[in-house]
């Protein structure tokens, strides 16, 4: 074996200009997969990571009919033995909202609101509004009267931290109910609907305005895999059965469900396309290098060399050219996918801001890529074999012509 | 036992299944152990074609083909390809040495595929160059070599894995007359040494003039067969 790897090794390099154009083709459509895969990834996996930023879960639980109506009395009676009923994957970070809508006025306006009572613990790790407060900070447990709301709305209100604004509900008696809190925060949102229409307020505070009881609205699941967030959903509906409503953020969000569809679909007519070209353009250098050489194969099959053998250098030849192309492709597709997992890739910040939504899916103005070397693996191990078994057509043509007609080629 | 048993052979070269050539016609041919033989007959009268289905490259029409009394005819590509690496050496017109190998990998080269094992590959083509005198070539690369060297150095690939038959097709055609003779006179060596049994097809005069026996060919058919006896050529 060593001995037809090594003739393969020299073979390769006879014609050095038409190799080294052969393992380019390899290696730089490897290259373009890699990243290409690494850029859809990274786009889709960013509109991913960006629903704690709107406070959405990846998987939520509401009571049924509740979502369509945003009826306050539709509500989970007893959210938290809810929650301890699941089965939950490892990882996960789970907690529960009351949700209702509400009118919060100031001395300077009024806007129509979503308030959200939350745990403010729970809700520093299930949304990102405490890592994106532009002032003050998230109220204390036991602070009754604090609440936190978008920047947006806080200038339609023209309040600041410290002003007092008063909060109107109805009721879950069906009775309007009011109460007057002070601005602790003002967070800033991506997206402009929660910027100027979101308030979070405690959860007591707001079970007391509303007239709750311990009832919820909202069960928040974040998992440790966003991937996962269908079969989480599936087995979380399967354990509650009726009266629950349980959706994945690809039920709530159907425009980064399409988009992540898209992208596997684009990411897969683009591989295949760079596979079909890779392909093409090794057997054809194959082919030119094996039948150029017919008469030495008739040779080696004269002097009693066996059809296998003759497969075998062949293969041999393709061995050398698809591992070092692919290893060429490998270490360039992930060194600039790491740089494009670091640096962004698209910039469009000065025009668009910081992030943009598209149908209520938040993504990220700067685009990077996601730097997995498990997918680029993956990606390598298909082309590889591509590379690799492409040698197969001119190795059968040459091992099956019979010696005599070899040797007589020209 | 004779070495080759050519029986009543025939080859014909077919094209959409009509004969378009009748190469051989009914060939008769045994050559003994340790014959040093040539193939005599003008262009296209089937010598090429004899020695390619003695050599097992091809294989008849019709009749038989024994080497060293086994029947070859039907034998399956693998069993075909063992034979020939086992034995029969080939010295071809065109020295057709592998250009990636070096001279000494090229004769190691049917070596390593009869399972010999490296060190005593190197030592036996290593003796193998000293004897044929070209002990400095083991190292050189085909492309680097004349005409004859690469012809001397195809000669040693045939012998290094010890054949009864060496099937040396139109060995001194590009050679010079000098380097020709020298050739010949080395595998006239190597089959008195060894006695190997040499089978040449020629139109060299030099070479018929070696031969211990002539088998001339015409349109496919034997027209003579004459064995040196003395230094005269006797119809046989």
């Amino acid at each position: 074996m060593l001995t037809v790897l090594k003739i393969a090794w020299r073979s390769i390099w006879r014609n050095r200009r038409r190799t080294l154009i052969s393992m380019s083709a390899v290696g730089f459509g490897l290259l373009l997969i890699i990243f290409y895969s690494g850029l859809m990834a990274g786009v889709l996996g960013d509109a991913r990571n960006q629903l704690d930023n709107t406070g959405m879960g990846h998987v939520e639980i509401t009571a049924e009919g509740w979502r369509a109506q945003r009826d306050v009395r539709a509500s989970l009676a007893e959210p938290d033995a809810v929650l301890a009923s699941l089965p939950l994957p490892p990882n996960t970070d789970a907690g529960w909202r009351i949700v209702s809508r509400a009118l919060v006025t100031s001395a300077r306006g009024a806007e129509g609101i979503e308030l959200h009572g939350v745990d403010w613990a729970r809700e520093a790790t299930l949304s990102h509004h405490a890592r994106t407060l532009l002032e003050g900070r998230f109220p204390a447990d036991g602070d009754r009267q604090g609440l936190v709301l978008g920047e947006k709305l806080a200038a339609r209100l023209k309040v600041g931290v410290g002003s007092r604004v008063r909060l109107m509900v109805q009721g879950t008696d069906g009775e309007l109910a009011a109460n007057l809190f002070r601005v602790r925060g003002i967070f800033a949102s991506p997206s402009p609907a929660i910027s100027k229409g979101r308030v979070l307020l405690g959860r007591e505070a707001a079970a007391r305005l509303l007239g709750s009881g311990a009832a919820g609205h909202q069960i928040v699941l974040q998992l440790d895999r966003a991937a996962a967030a269908e079969t989480v959903a599936a087995a979380v509906r399967a354990e509650l059965g009726a009266g629950y409503e349980v959706l994945s953020y690809g039920d709530m969000l159907p425009a980064l469900r399409n988009m992540e569809e898209l992208g596997d679909s684009v990411v897969l007519f683009a591989a295949l396309f760079v596979y079909l070209l890779v392909g093409l353009g090794i057997l054809n250098t194959m082919l030119m290098s094996v039948l150029e050489r017919t008469r030495e194969f008739g040779v080696l099959r004269a002097i009693g060399t066996r059809p296998g053998r003759v497969v075998a250098q062949v293969l041999g030849e393709s061995f050398w050219i698809a591992t070092l192309s692919a290893a060429a492709g490998l270490a360039a597709g992930l060194a600039l996918t790491w740089y494009g997992s670091q640096h962004a890739i698209i910039d469009m910040s000065a025009s668009v801001g910081e992030a943009y939504e598209v149908g209520g899916a938040v993504m990220s103005s700067a685009l990077k890529t996601e730097f997995s070397v498990r997918a680029a693996l993956q990606s390598t191990a298909l082309v590889y074999l591509m590379a690799l078994f492409t040698g197969l057509y001119p190795a059968w043509k040459v091992a099956k012509m019979p010696p005599a007609e070899a040797l007589h080629s020209n | 036992m004779p070495v080759i048993e050519v029986k009543n052979v025939t080859k014909e070269y077919l094209d959409n299944g009509a004969v378009v050539t009748r190469a051989l016609q009914g060939v008769d041919l045994t050559v003994e152990k340790g014959e040093f033989m040539a193939l005599a007959g003008p262009s296209g009268s089937g010598k090429t074609t004899l020695l390619n289905l003695i050599g097992a490259l091809d294989t008849v029409t019709s009749g038989s083909i024994r080497i060293e009394g086994r029947e070859i005819t039907g034998l399956p590509q693998r069993d075909l390809s063992d034979l020939r690496r086992d034995r029969i050496g080939f010295v071809f017109q065109a020295y057709n040495l592998v250009p990636v190998l070096t001279a000494a990998e090229n004769a190691e080269y049917v070596l390593e595929l009869q399972g010999v094992q490296p060190a005593e590959r190197r030592r036996r083509v290593a003796e193998l160059f000293t004897r044929m005198g070209m002990a400095d070539l083991l190292d050189a690369r085909p492309l680097k070599m004349s005409g004859g060297q690469q012809q001397r150095v195809a000669v040693a690939r045939a012998l290094a894995s010890k054949p009864a038959i060496i099937l040396a097709d139109e060995p001194t055609a590009n050679l010079d007359q000098k380097t020709g003779r020298a050739l010949i006179e080395l595998m006239r060596e190597m089959n008195h040494e060894q006695g190997v049994t040499f089978v040449f097809s020629t139109h060299d005069p030099m070479v018929l003039e070696q031969a211990d026996r002539i088998v001339r060919l015409v349109d496919g058919k034997i027209a003579a067969d004459e064995r040196k006896s003395g230094s005269a050529l006797a119809a046989g």
